[in-house]
């Protein structure tokens, strides 16, 4: 499959990848059983995120300009899918160092940025304080405040809860009330170093327990009276939301990985089972029931990969459409996969439940922890809601088919991602969603494509259908009338329409990019099929349509052999 | 793009404010009558990132840039039609 670890065989991904496989032997902490362990005590996987520490995963946080990796974000969630295929547990409680330290990056000083980039890499853990207890996902609700000090500091008082690495964490990114009234201006966002606090000052608020992800530090601070710096201020007083809305459009991004990690987990785990599982006389894979499932599965997981892909490189080419792409992704691919874990949960049987057998209940694990994926760093519903609030642009701009060519093209191509230009990122895109906009062109060129026989004729097919539910999304975007309160539920399910259109847009622009790499193609085009299904209610894709995707699923890995 | 939209001559404040009391009665299903310049958008049910939408329709019809934040540093029609009126003369 595109994107995943096998894109960077020396990069972090596969160093990550190299030294996780060493670390999953009997005993080791990414042993099933060790993950399994920590789960049923709600331990924190203290040693596995060690393996990660060691092997300098934290440069995958910092920006290449800063001292991070070279390949931006598309590298970032290759390597924390590689952590996430093992454990969705480690890569959430790992990969929040990113999410706190995004803002900074955003609207950073040079100084505060080169600080912080240094902390990160000497292995600091950070974390980011957005929710309060009882405000639920209203930023603008929270009541924690940041009162001016007489030496041009400020003073922190209020809780943030609940809040992943709120106890480990060495800093915390806070979203504080600088202005009484509140509103769009009224809030900044601090960065906190808990080790320069008064004593008894702040607090821990304990941890929560929770249905998935059990060993996660998803805990709570409260601050009473706790004075910062005037430096602790990212970006300006009244900047809070600003930077937050702008930051998430990267978090929620790189969200998508643990989705891609569980997905792919789920996969291994079900499709080795059904190899060793002996049915009628034969192996259960060999049954066309299982072979569907497991080929469907995979075919979602292209998808869900080809759209993940393409927004971590949008990030670098198309930067100010991320207030599209990430709740577009973010609401999306977590149901993707989910659709699919859903399905080999079935093919699995009493399996997937059990807690204790098979692969020390691996699958219900991923299974738990995956479901989280879909509420943190804001909801589905959240995003769509995000997503409806542009609808009336998306539409005028899909009927015009205008797009960012020059950036469109950059996103789709193989080659390095250009530096993130994080000022670039703006709250309301100004283009639209190029990857969707641009399918209708994409169809005439795979139509060119396939006339020459480059690719399969079923592939022009495919894309054609995929645009006229583009435009028929795009019809009922354009009678959407978002005010932001009291929307009607018709539009939740026209932005989920709209996410499945941009993930089968981004498999056909991919195709189109690289027509020559035949494992690629089976793979994108059988994305193609499962966009399709997703689009059309009732549509089954043809019999052998997912038949070739069992081919491209990997030997099962040796510790899945019982 | 905004160098390709038709250009809309300069309104005065007057026209300025009543095209945007009319974009904010289509978005929220109200008179535009009851639209007064002076109260903050957000008592119409406009939050805070829903004035982003109004934002995308002033770039297009007046071929301006403008920053989405200019919702929040002006929350009613009237300041925000004298921030807006510099940034169209200067087109």
């Amino acid at each position: 499959m595109s994107g995943g670890a096998a894109r960077w065989p020396t990069g972090l991904p596969g160093v990550l990848d190299d030294a996780i496989e060493a670390a999953a032997a009997p005993g080791g902490p990414f042993h099933p059983a060790t993950g399994a362990r920590l789960d049923a005590r709600e331990e924190f996987p203290a040693d596995a995120c060690a393996v990660l520490d060691e092997h300098a995963m934290a440069r995958a946080y910092v920006p290449a300009e800063l001292g991070g990796v070279p390949g931006g974000l598309p590298e970032l969630v290759a390597a924390l899918r590689t952590v996430a295929r093992r454990d969705v547990t480690v890569a959430v409680a790992h990969g929040k160092t990113f999410l706190g330290s995004v803002p900074t990056w955003v609207a950073g000083t040079d100084g505060q940025r080169r600080a912080l980039a240094r902390r990160v890499l000497d292995g600091a853990v950070v974390s980011w304080g957005l929710t309060e207890p009882g405000h639920g996902s209203d930023l603008l609700a929270g009541r924690l405040t940041a009162e001016p000090t007489a030496d041009g500091g400020r003073r922190l008082d209020g809780a943030k809860w609940p809040i992943n690495n709120a106890t480990r964490g060495d800093l915390i990114s806070v979203l504080a009330r600088t202005a009484p009234e509140g509103g769009p201006r009224g809030f900044g966002l601090l960065l906190v170093d808990k080790a320069t606090l008064p004593p008894g000052s702040w607090s821990p608020l304990p941890k929560e327990p929770t249905h998935g992800i059990r060993g996660a530090d998803i805990s709570g601070i409260r601050f009473t009276g706790a004075e910062v710096p005037a430096d602790a201020l990212t970006g300006g007083p009244g900047d809070g939301l600003d930077v937050v809305l702008r930051s998430l459009q990267l978090t929620r991004t790189v969200c998508t990985s643990l989705s891609l990690g569980a997905g792919e987990h789920a996969l291994r785990l079900a499709h080795a089972f059904a190899a060793g599982r002996a049915m009628y006389g034969t192996a259960l894979l060999r049954l066309p029931l299982a072979r569907r499932v497991l080929g469907r599965a995979a075919a979602s997981l292209a998808l869900a990969d080809a759209a993940s892909l393409l927004a971590a490189r949008a990030a670098h080419c198309l930067t100010g459409e991320m207030s599209v792409v990430s709740a577009v992704v973010k609401a999306g691919v977590p149901e993707i996969v989910q659709l699919a874990v859903d399905d080999l949960a079935e093919l699995l049987g009493a399996r997937g439940f059990l807690t204790e057998h098979h692969e020390h209940g691996a699958f219900q694990k991923l299974e738990r922890d995956h479901r989280i994926v879909a509420v943190f760093d804001g909801s589905t519903a959240v995003n769509r809601a995000s997503l409806i609030n542009q609808f009336p642009a998306l539409a005028r701009l899909h009927r015009t088919g205008t797009h960012d060519t020059e950036g469109l093209a950059a996103a789709v191509a193989a080659g390095p991602v250009p530096p993130l230009d994080f000022g670039a990122l703006r709250l309301f895109s100004r283009t639209g969603c190029s990857v969707v906009q641009a399918l209708p062109d994409a169809v005439g060129r795979l139509a060119a494509l396939a006339a020459a026989g480059d690719v399969p004729p079923r592939v022009p097919e495919l894309a054609r259908a995929l645009a006229t539910e583009a435009t028929a999304v795009a019809d009922a975007m354009a009678a959407a009338r978002p005010a932001g309160r009291d929307t009607p539920p018709g539009d939740f399910g026209t932005a989920r329409r709209y996410e499945r259109c941009f993930a089968g847009a981004a498999a056909a622009l991919l195709l189109l990019a690289d027509p020559g790499d035949q494992v690629r193609v089976t793979s994108l085009t059988a994305a193609l099929e499962r966009a399709l299904e997703l689009l059309r209610p009732g549509h089954e894709a043809p019999e052998e349509a997912y038949e070739p995707m069992l081919e491209t699923l990997a030997e099962p890995a040796k510790e899945l052999i019982a | 793009m905004s160098e390709l939209t038709t250009q809309t001559p300069q309104p005065t404040a007057a026209e300025l404010v009543d095209w945007l009391r009319g974009r904010v009665a289509a978005q929220t299903g109200r008179p535009a009558a009851e639209i007064d310049a002076d109260v903050p958008l957000n008592d119409y049910g406009l939050d805070s990132v829903y004035v982003f939408g109004l934002c995308a329709e002033i770039e297009d019809q007046y071929g301006i840039e403008v920053e989405p934040t200019v919702m929040w540093d002006n929350t009613s029609l009237a300041p925000l039609a004298d921030a807006l009126l510099g940034l169209i003369a200067a087109r």
